[in-house]
């Protein structure tokens, strides 16, 4: 061999064993790679190659005390387009226009968007969406879907709420227990290629959504719809601005009934109802989202009121656990009292005359009440307003509960105290007046006022008792029970005579308030009443907005209970009392 | 000696490398097989053809086959005449990228358009360069044990390796001839020192480059040039995943989400348009998804044993000219094959490289076959004395 040396030899050994080296630390290089960050690099290229579409979970139902179902769910159709696999973009534009009835342009808008996927509609009907899944075309997807659904429509929709286009509540209390109602959306993921072109060959995987909880409710739906049908009664009759009806058992604090009408369609939450509209009238404004603002509040929690003379419950109880007054005090009333320069009127015009206390709250005598709040004092006075709970909100579980209006504690005059006395010049909430009241008949137990009793799963098991907390010692037992005494003969002989129900013995206050300003001639007529008078199992408050013609509580607010009661209180198997029977 | 003569001519018409043969032949079909998985989804996406690349691919690797039995049976002295042709045909090539017959493909001014084909004359280079640089080791003799012997051959492969740069910025392509010119040397030299020294130099030059580039990067970003940034998303390919970091990032992507087995033949999915260009310097990545750690390595050996029978030839060729035309060709595919890898392993700044045989390019396997077509006809006139 000319000229081929030993050397090179070596020297392409040499070289061949460098070629050598190196394609052994590219195989190190590879086995790191393949073996050890294999896990990382595959879950990093999932991740890229993967899609996720989310399958919408069910939302828990509403049911009432008796498992009666509240809201509910329909299935309807989410519609979206794909803009890498539609075929036929036109035959696309003109399906989604004739069968969703939307304006070629937002749907062509929508189909030529270069996206990964656009919505174009949600809470499409079933038959839509299955009419469009059958037409077949390249790109449109639909997906199933719930909505909520209320099969009583307008019934306690203040209570119940509804949800929004993605199932989450707006109001009442699909807000409140939205966390315990609202399900685990389920995820689809489908393998693209790097154009978001799903691959048929590769199929899908997918993680099944959880239905949410069911919430068990207080409420029994035959008192809330009766309770309703008596509330549009007294509206329709009184030509009424409002009127709300709030039942509860004052024992544990489970809401019974709370009704507010006008009522609104579930159903149809965002459209404005023809009862509100006309009593809306010429103040009807522009701002589409304030009126519906106005139209779902719940008066009986969002708004306070000068409670009047159902509040002399309060300054009886507090006169009689501080021992200023005992019932067979006797007063004399000469249809007047004069508090500083303050000259305060007695509503019967000569005034009551002489009276014991007992009868001074059968006539709902405001000197008398006058006489028992002086008698306490501002600070004492204080003390039992703070005490009975009222400074504070009831924490019942609906949203924006309102807080009581007060005045500051070192404003309270002696003029202030007396118009307190009888409940003016200071605002509570009616379910804080009836939670109130509830403390003081029910033996000194201040109970949480509450819709929701506890969490069921789809299959009825119960998943979460709540509890409620209960302050006890508002008053003592035994002026509770002389509260209930004196409150009954204010139904049975006093002021309170038409909330008289045969069989039944029912403890009550009256109330008739005007509204700030004084002399705009609008009053709120309201009525407290409880039965059985010796033992509260059922406590309502019937609050009447500006009622035409007579408005005086005992008048057209006191039959509204009655009424109810004849009705419910069979139906909750309250036992009749002998003692009643006796005296008609 | 006349006894001797037959005796000698009998063998050597009996040998034949049979085994480099297969290995090409291995390697050519694999190639084709892999180019077809691994483009095929996105030709047909864009021209509508699913066998489009591999088509081409066929109608080049035919044609190289062609070189390849032709230079097989001509014997490789007759080369000796036409170095100097060839080396400025490729010069004039190079240059010919300028003018109106220069072709642009991705981004890329690389190519010339000649009756309806075209070609990179990088390649032409490669090979222009292993032929005059074998002539010249031969004519110098002992000369090139000299710094001056060595410094001739170093600007004979500079001229074209600073044309390719400057004209059609092709670093991997400018790597590989200076590479292939210093290797030569290297084997035909009997010392050492200088090599080595020249090795350092490239070294130490490399680590000062990335150094500096790392150290500007800190405070100011994205006003690197265009291999600054290389560098830079060589270090970090995630914080650049979305320019110069994402080839690189989707490759890796790729490799390691083949695992020791790999997802199957056809099953990438990182090639249905994930990892642009698939088919051209990230083909063995696609290799890496669907066939595994195992599959790899597969790989990696037949382009090593090539290697060695490229050894095995040069060691035993019948004279110097065509040990040297084989170590050209040995230095050709190691480095290529090497610095892909690297490449797509991101062992080493992204340089745009493609894998012998394998990567799609019809210049670059028309070109290599006749290179191995060139190593066929030296190993059939090896001379086995017992």
């Amino acid at each position: 061999m000319r000229g081929y040396k030993t050397y090179h030899r070596k020297k392409i050994l040499f070289f061949f064993m460098v070629c050598l080296v190196l394609m052994l630390i590219l195989m190190g290089r590879l086995v790191y790679l393949m073996v050890f960050e294999s896990e990382y690099y595959s879950q990093k290229a999932l991740q890229l190659h993967e899609r996720e579409r989310s399958i919408k979970a069910a939302r828990g139902e509403i049911l009432d005390r008796n498992g009666k179902v509240l809201a509910s769910n329909r299935t309807v159709c989410t519609i979206s387009v794909i803009h890498s696999q539609i075929e036929d973009a036109d035959a696309v534009t003109r399906l989604l226009c004739e069968q969703l009835g939307l304006s070629e342009e937002t749907v062509r808008k929508k189909v030529e968007k270069v996206s990964s996927i656009e919505k174009i509609k949600s809470n499409v009907s079933k038959e839509i969406g299955d009419r469009i899944r059958k037409a077949d075309l390249a790109g449109v997807k639909v997906d199933e879907d719930y909505k909520r659904y209320y099969p009583y429509g307008t019934l306690a929709s203040k209570v119940l709420g509804f949800t929004g286009a993605d199932n989450q509540g707006i109001i009442g209390l699909e807000v409140i227990y939205e966390d315990k109602m609202r399900g685990t959306d389920g995820i689809i993921y489908t393998v693209t290629d790097a154009r978001g072109v799903e691959l048929d060959a590769v199929g899908e995987s997918r993680m099944d959504p959880q239905a949410g909880n069911s919430l068990k409710v207080s409420i029994d739906i035959n008192i809330q719809s009766y309770a309703t049908m008596l509330a549009e009664q007294v509206m329709k009759a009184k030509e009424a601005e409002g009127v709300s009806i709030l039942s509860m058992n004052p024992k544990t604090g489970e809401i019974y009934a709370c009704v507010n009408v006008p009522e609104f369609d579930l159903n149809q939450p965002y459209t404005l109802t023809e009862q509100y509209l006309q009593l809306r009238g010429e103040k009807l404004t522009d701002n589409t989202q304030d009126e519906l603002n106005r139209m779902w509040r719940n008066n009986c929690i969002n708004d306070t009121y000068e409670p009047g003379s159902t509040f002399k419950v309060i300054t009886a109880a507090a006169g009689l656990s501080e021992g200023v007054v005992r019932e067979e005090n006797r007063f004399h009333c000469p249809g007047f009292c004069v508090v500083e320069d303050r000259r305060i009127r007695c509503h019967k015009y000569g005034g009551h005359g002489s009276e014991d206390f007992v009868q001074a709250t059968m006539n709902s005598c405001n000197p008398v009440f006058v006489a028992v709040g002086l008698a306490l004092g501002p600070e004492t006075y204080y003390e039992y307003f703070e005490k009975f709970g009222l400074l504070q909100k009831t924490g019942i579980d609906l949203p924006g509960e309102a807080n009581t209006i007060m005045h500051k504690k070192e404003d309270i005059g002696l003029v202030e105290l007396a118009t307190m006395s009888f409940g003016q010049s200071f605002q509570v909430t009616p379910v804080q007046l009836l939670t109130t009241v509830s403390s003081i008949v029910n033996g000194g137990n201040r109970i949480t006022p509450h819709f929701a009793t506890g969490i069921v799963d789809a299959d009825g098991n119960s998943v979460e008792e709540f509890s409620y907390p209960v302050r006890q010692g508002i008053v003592s037992e035994e002026v509770s029970a002389r509260m209930r005494a004196i409150l009954e003969r204010v139904v049975s002989d006093g002021g309170g005579k038409n909330g008289q129900v045969e069989g039944y013995a029912v403890g009550g206050k009256t109330a008739t308030s005007q509204t700030l300003p004084r002399g705009s001639g609008r009053y709120i007529s309201s009525f407290i009443g409880f039965a059985p008078a010796d033992d509260p199992q059922i406590i309502t408050l019937v609050v009447i907005q500006a009622p035409k013609g007579v408005y005086y509580g005992g008048t057209i607010a006191a039959p509204v209970v009655r009424k109810l009661y004849e009705n419910i209180l069979p139906y909750l198997e309250i036992e009749k009392s002998s003692k009643d029977t006796e005296r008609e | 000696m006349r006894q001797k003569a037959r005796k000698r001519r009998n063998k050597k018409e009996f040998f034949y490398d049979y085994t480099l043969l297969l290995i090409v032949l291995l390697l050519v079909c694999f190639g084709l097989i892999m180019l077809y998985s691994v483009s095929s989804y996105e030709a047909n996406l864009d021209f509508g053809d699913p066998a489009y690349y591999l088509k081409k691919q066929i109608f080049a690797t035919v044609i190289g086959f062609g070189v390849m039995i032709a230079a097989n049976v001509i014997d490789y002295h007759i080369w000796e005449k036409f170095a100097t042709l060839g080396y400025v045909v490729s010069i004039v090539a190079i240059l010919l990228v300028l003018s109106p017959l220069g072709k642009t493909l991705n981004g890329a001014r690389r190519w010339i358009f000649i009756g309806g084909i075209s070609l990179q004359p990088a390649e032409i280079a490669k090979i222009a360069v292993v032929l005059l640089v074998a002539v010249l080791i031969c004519k110098m003799g002992r000369g090139i044990s000299q710094w001056k012997g060595l410094g001739v051959i170093i600007v004979v492969a500079a001229i074209p390796t600073l044309l390719i740069l400057l004209v059609t910025s092709n670093l991997s392509s400018a790597i590989i001839v200076m590479g292939i010119a210093v290797l030569m040397g290297f084997v035909a030299d009997p010392k050492y020192k200088k090599y080595f020294l020249l090795a350092l130099a490239v070294v130490v030059i490399g680590v000062l480059w990335i150094l500096k580039v790392y150290m500007e990067s800190e405070g100011v970003s994205g006003t690197g040039n265009y291999r600054d940034a290389r560098v830079l998303a060589w270090l970090n390919p995630e914080a650049f995943a979305d320019d110069d970091g994402f080839q690189t990032l989707q490759a890796l992507y790729a490799i390691g989400s083949g695992g020791i087995w790999g997802k199957g033949l056809g099953q990438s999915m990182q090639k249905l348009g994930f990892l642009p260009e698939a088919q051209n310097d990230m083909v063995f990545s696609i290799i890496c998804e669907e066939l595994g750690l195992f599959g790899a390595f597969c790989v990696l050996l037949l382009f090593l044993m090539l290697i060695w029978r490229f050894m095995f030839i040069a060691n035993n060729a019948p004279d110097l000219f065509g040990a040297m035309l084989v170590v050209g060709v040995m230095a050709h595919f190691a480095i290529q094959v090497i610095l892909n890898i690297a490449v797509v392993t991101n062992t080493i700044p992204n340089t745009g490289i493609t894998l012998p045989f394998i990567s799609y390019g019809g210049t670059s396997v028309v070109f290599l076959l006749a290179e191995i077509g060139l190593v066929l006809n030296v190993a059939s006139q090896i001379q086995i004395q017992d």
